[in-house]
Order: structure tokens, then C-alpha cells, then sequence
């Protein structure tokens, strides 16, 4: 059993800072769980907490069913794996991968049948001689999961360890890492500020702000319904067009004209922070009525961005908020400068409070 | 061409200096042990001076073949061996202590480095007051003498002085080591297991090499050329040789005995070859104790 569980934690540094607060969060054992926020978020400390090297403030932080604030780092069976890799400069790769094996005083023979199944799951097998400075990013970051997987702890922390890689292998070791945790069966935490690793890699994903946890779900269900403001435009590239509105029975009105709501707005008219992701906006002809008898709106073209397999129309309407139109590639789009009309599909249109900007619920 | 000129040009007072007080003087020291100087000639000696006497390697061959150049060397040696190892040992043991996150802390590294503001006189005058005489304030006696007028003791007792003064700085060079191992490190060590005993050894040790290494040269080459301390603390050992080193013995050869500056300038030849060697040995394993990252 190894759940991970934080329970009302707050760390608080030196000087008042409060990296995390009142943290509630359950991590299922064998979960893939992805903590996911801009730097300064709260989400490596939460991780380091769980690692014993930072102590929370307040609260509990409980590996299966041991509450863990007071135990050593060495007795809470966990591995991490840094952004930095942290490999011991001055040992081989044999040597750094044995350390945790060494500090447990694991028999010899054992030792380096256990080295070398790790060294040839990760690739690593012809490097075992040769000392850090001699291996690529990827190698060192292969090193440190050798390192991490050998003590086949009950919990994974990873911080950042793609980061330091370049865009292509990270894509590669992405994948390699969710097939790793598949086969280790254990829980991993995994700290990233890279979204599109969050959407990819974890089971569910924990979205956190200013040390406090925004929502916590599949990646799904996190993209499709953000809980406030924050998560919309943190989840997705280009993020969600978010911008001034005025919900009433029309839909979400803007200066001219208003986007359509499923089933609109059954209350007093209410200004709202309207929010559409760029995929679910079209691009129709000012001469026209819209397709499905739906509403439009009306909108300047303000610059068309090309990424060869699809385009992002960003146009201006008439009360100055920007907004972002995905537009594939093989279709027709517009020019810069060119009036258009938008139009939003109803089900995807979400509505968030301007006091809080949490999510209204729009049933 | 106009910028070299200017380049010289800017050169020229600085080049003038070391020209004059280094460069001739070290490339003069050569000539010396060739020639012996006449009575009344010496260093120290503002008189007339007659022509010195070429006197070929006879000279090299007296101090090479003499007890005094060999014991000198034997006592230089022990002193080196005395202090270097033990100013590291201190210094690294207070850079440890002052590397933790107490309240506070910045104090005692103030106190732990304050010794790199003292001289070497400075330092001799505070313990001459201490251990220099039988009625010193720590009133030590050894065999019925005070500490400094032992033969067996007084090189020791010059040692640990010699040890106190250098603390700063070996403090202040450790402390940098530490800092500059990367936390993530001792972290990892940490969450991979490894006690406190363990990281010091495995990891804190073996990353701080490259500092304990320079240390060790520098400090080397420091007390090889130790002087003060001995001319100033130990009135009699220096002239019984249990505390002659081989830098006290050039002043002595030099300004307090006749016509012996010839001796003298063997001695500093000798003194700059134990250094010169020690610098090549730096150089030379530097390498081997970097860790690239």
C-alpha cells in the first residue's frame, strides 16, 4: 500500500513565504499522478515534502498508512529523481546507479544483478564505466531513473526531469517514462510546469496556484472543464480565449453580438467572464446567418499565425478583447485586417464568475 | 604597432617595479653562491665592499654536504608536515560546523575567519604572551622551561600558532568548497539513503578534494617559506636549530653571520626549488581532482 496523502499541509518559509497552503490531496497507490503549475506554484515543495527534505508547516503528509512528517528521508522508501539529475560527479555510472543499493548494504552479487538489469532496461549497459561528464542529458537523465528504479521504492517523485532535455527527446522519453511506471507498478509523483507532459503522462493531473491546490482530475475531464478562470487558460495551447461578457437569455453577449449557450441563461443578465477554447470557434462569412441558426459575432482580424498543420486566427472584437481562432490548415481564412464573424459551439462555452473566477455552473 | 607601443607603454611602471624588485633580484640570488663575499661585505653591511671571490660550486658543495642545510631541511619539513594537515583538519571540521542552517550562524563563521586579519606577528605577539615564557599567562612548563625553550616542544607549540593563524583562511577556503557542492547532491544522498556519516564520506569528501588538494599546496608552499613566527617566538631554538627553517636559516646566513651570503642565496635556491616542484606537482594533478559537471 502506498497512497501518498496530504492532509490541511502549509509550508512556510523564512519570511512569511507560504510555498504551499492547506493542501488537501490523496494519491491513489499505483496512481501516475501529475503536479502541474507556473514556478513558484508550491508543487516542488509539495513533492520535497513528501521526500522528507522539506517538513511541512502544518498538516500531515502520510505515505500508506504512516504518517511520515517526523520519519527520514532514507525510511520512507521513496526515490526522486531531480531536474538536475543529481548524479554524483566523481562516480561511474555503475557507481551512482549502486548508491542506494550501497547505503542499504545490499550483498555484492545481488547488487550487480540488480545494476545491470536496470542499466539494460535503460539503455545504459555499454555506459556503466564512464563518469557523468561524459553523457548526454538523456543518458544522465537515464542514469538518475536507473538510480531511482533500482531500490524499487513504493513511491516515485520526479521534479522536472524532462526539462533539461531537447524538444524531440523529451517527446521519446515522455512515453518511455509512462511505460516504465506501467511496468514498475508503483505510484509516481511528477512535478512539471509543461502542460502538454501533464496531459500526456499522468492518470490525473493536480493543477496548483500560490501554494494552493485549483482542481485536481483526469486530464480530460480538467481540459474540458476547467474550475476557474486560472486552470482554463493554464490547460492548452493556444490557452482558452477568456473575455468580457454579459450572460443573459441570448447567450454570452458581447458588443456585437453574442455566442450561443446550450441551454442559455435561465437567470437575471449578469456580467460574466465568457470563456471558448480556439478549437471550438469558427470562422463564418459576415453575409451569412450562421449555420445552425446560432448567434455571432462580430470581429477584426488582427494577425494570422501559420504552424503549418493548422492556423491561429487572432481577431479583435468591438470591446478590445482578443480572441484566438484554430483554423486547419487545408481550410479557407481569412486576411489581416478582415472583418469576420465567429461563431462559438454552444456546448463548449464556459462561463466563469468576474468576482472569483471560479466556473459557474450553467444547468 | 601604435597599439602595442601603448600597450608597453602601460606596462612600463608595473614592469619597472617587479624589474627592480623581483625580476633582478631573483635572477641576482643565482650569481651569489658562485662568489664569496669578503668580510664586512654582506647584506647587512653599508661599508666599502671589496670585490667578491669567484669561488666556482665550492660553495654548493659546502651547504649540500653541511649538517645545517640537511637538519634545516629535516625541520622545515616537520613543521610543514605539522601544520598543513592540521590547518585543513581545523579548517574543514569549522567550515562543517558553520555550513549548517542555525540561527545565528553568521556569527560564529565571523569568528571562525577573524584569524585571516592577524599577521603572523600579530599572532606570534598574542601567544608569546601565552606560552612564551614560564610565567606566561598559561603558565606552561616543560622540563622545568617554558614550552618555547624546548628543544622537543617549541617546534610543535610554533606549529599550533602557525596552525591558529592560517585557520581563517583555511576556513574561509573550505567554506567556499562546501558551498559550491550542489545541495541537490546531498539531497539525493539523503532521499537515497545514505546517514549523515555516509554523505560526508561518499559524497561531501570526494567532491571537496579539488579545494582540500589546492589547501594542501598552498599551505605547502606557505609554511615551506614560514619566517616570523620563528624569528619572533623562539629565541632560543632557532639558534639551537631544533626550529631553524630553511627561510630563517637564509636571514640568519645572510644578515647575522660574516661573508656568508653566498650560503644564504644556496638556501633560498634550495627553498625555491621545494616550491617551484610543489607548484609543478599542482599543476600537473589539478586536473585529476576536477570533477567535470
Amino acid at each position: 500500500m502506498s497512497a501518498v496523502a496530504f492532509e490541511g499541509v502549509t509550508k512556510e518559509f523564512a519570511g512569511g513565504v507560504r510555498a504551499v497552503d492547506s493542501l488537501d490531496l490523496v494519491i491513489e497507490d499505483h496512481e501516475f499522478l501529475v503536479l502541474l503549475g507556473p514556478s513558484g506554484c508550491g508543487k516542488s515543495t509539495a513533492l520535497r515534502m513528501i521526500a522528507g527534505l522539506d517538513d511541512p508547516t502544518a498538516g500531515v503528509v502520510r505515505i500508506g498508512d504512516r504518517i511520515v512528517n517526523d520519519v527520514d528521508p532514507k525510511d520512507r522508501d521513496v526515490a526522486m529523481v531531480f531536474q538536475s539529475y543529481a548524479l554524483y560527479p566523481h562516480m561511474t555510472v555503475r557507481k551512482n546507479i549502486e548508491f542506494p543499493l550501497d547505503a542499504r548494504k545490499l550483498p555484492h552479487a545481488e547488487r550487480n544483478t540488480v545494476v545491470q538489469h536496470a542499466a539494460e532496461v535503460l539503455g545504459l549497459a555499454e555506459l556503466l564505466d564512464r563518469k557523468p561528464a561524459q553523457l548526454s542529458g538523456g543518458q544522465r537523465q537515464r542514469v538518475a531513473l536507473a538510480r531511482a528504479i533500482v531500490r524499487r521504492p513504493s513511491v516515485f517523485l520526479m521534479d522536472e526531469p524532462l526539462s533539461n532535455l531537447d524538444a524531440k527527446l523529451r517527446v521519446q522519453t515522455r512515453v518511455e517514462l509512462v511505460a516504465l511506471q506501467r511496468s514498475l507498478a508503483s505510484t509516481l509523483i511528477y512535478v512539471t510546469h509543461d502542460q502538454v507532459e501533464a496531459m500526456t503522462m499522468g492518470h490525473r493531473i493536480a493543477i496548483m496556484r500560490d501554494g494552493m491546490l485549483q482542481q485536481v482530475g483526469p486530464p480530460q475531464e480538467v481540459y474540458d472543464r476547467p474550475a476557474n478562470q486560472f486552470v482554463a487558460q493554464f490547460i492548452g495551447t493556444p490557452p482558452m480565449n477568456t473575455f468580457h461578457a454579459v450572460a443573459s437569455a441570448r447567450g454570452l453577449e458581447v458588443a456585437d453580438g453574442a455566442f450561443a449557450m446550450v441551454d442559455g441563461w435561465a437567470r437575471e443578465p449578469q456580467d460574466v467572464i465568457g470563456g471558448i477554447r480556439p478549437e471550438h470557434l469558427h470562422l463564418e462569412s459576415l453575409a451569412r446567418e450562421a449555420p445552425d441558426g446560432g448567434a455571432l459575432v462580430v470581429a477584426t482580424v488582427s494577425m494570422v499565425e501559420a504552424l503549418g498543420h493548422e492556423r491561429h486566427v487572432h481577431c479583435r472584437m468591438q470591446n478590445d478583447d482578443s480572441i484566438i481562432v484554430r483554423v486547419a490548415a487545408s481550410d479557407p481564412y481569412p486576411t489581416t485586417g478582415e472583418a469576420v464573424a465567429l461563431r462559438a459551439d454552444a456546448e463548449h462555452v464556459h462561463v466563469f464568475s468576474t468576482e472569483t473566477g471560479q466556473r459557474v455552473a450553467l444547468a | 604597432m601604435r597599439e602595442s607601443a601603448l600597450a608597453y607603454a602601460m606596462l612600463a611602471p608595473s614592469l619597472l617595479i617587479f624589474g627592480a624588485f623581483v625580476f633582478f633580484p631573483f635572477v641576482k640570488n643565482f650569481s651569489f653562491p658562485f662568489y664569496q663575499q669578503s668580510t664586512a661585505s654582506g647584506f647587512g653591511t653599508f661599508g666599502k665592499a671589496a670585490p667578491p671571490k669567484w669561488v666556482g660550486w665550492q660553495q654548493w658543495h659546502e651547504v649540500f654536504t653541511s649538517r645545517t642545510f640537511w637538519h634545516s631541511a629535516w625541520v622545515t619539513v616537520q613543521f610543514v608536515v605539522l601544520t598543513v594537515p592540521l590547518g585543513i583538519a581545523f579548517g574543514l571540521l569549522l567550515a562543517v560546523l558553520a555550513h549548517q542552517r542555525l540561527r545565528g550562524i553568521t556569527i560564529f563563521r565571523t569568528i571562525f575567519s577573524s584569524t585571516v586579519a592577524s599577521s603572523a606577528a600579530v599572532a606570534s605577539t598574542i601567544f608569546f604572551s601565552l606560552i612564551g615564557t614560564e610565567s606566561g599567562l598559561w603558565k606552561l612548563r616543560i622540563h622545568g622551561h617554558a614550552l618555547l625553550d624546548d628543544k622537543t616542544w617549541a617546534l610543535p607549540a610554533i606549529a599550533l600558532v602557525s596552525v591558529w593563524q592560517s585557520l581563517g583562511l583555511s576556513f574561509i577556503v573550505m567554506s567556499s568548497g562546501l558551498q559550491a557542492i550542489p545541495d541537490d547532491l546531498l539531497e539525493a544522498a539523503r532521499v537515497d539513503g545514505a546517514s549523515s556519516v555516509r554523505r560526508f564520506r561518499r559524497v561531501t569528501l570526494p567532491l571537496l578534494s579539488p579545494t582540500i588538494f589546492f589547501a594542501f599546496v598552498v599551505g605547502s608552499i606557505s609554511a615551506f617559506k614560514t619566517f616570523a613566527e620563528i624569528d619572533l617566538l623562539s629565541p632560543i631554538g632557532k639558534e639551537t636549530g631544533g626550529t631553524s627553517l630553511l627561510a630563517y636559516q637564509v636571514k640568519r646566513l645572510a644578515f647575522e653571520s660574516e661573508s656568508r651570503n653566498g650560503q644564504a642565496a644556496i638556501f633560498a635556491v634550495g627553498l625555491f626549488a621545494i616550491v617551484l616542484l610543489l607548484t609543478l606537482i599542482q599543476m600537473r594533478l589539478e586536473r585529476r581532482v576536477h570533477y567535470g559537471r
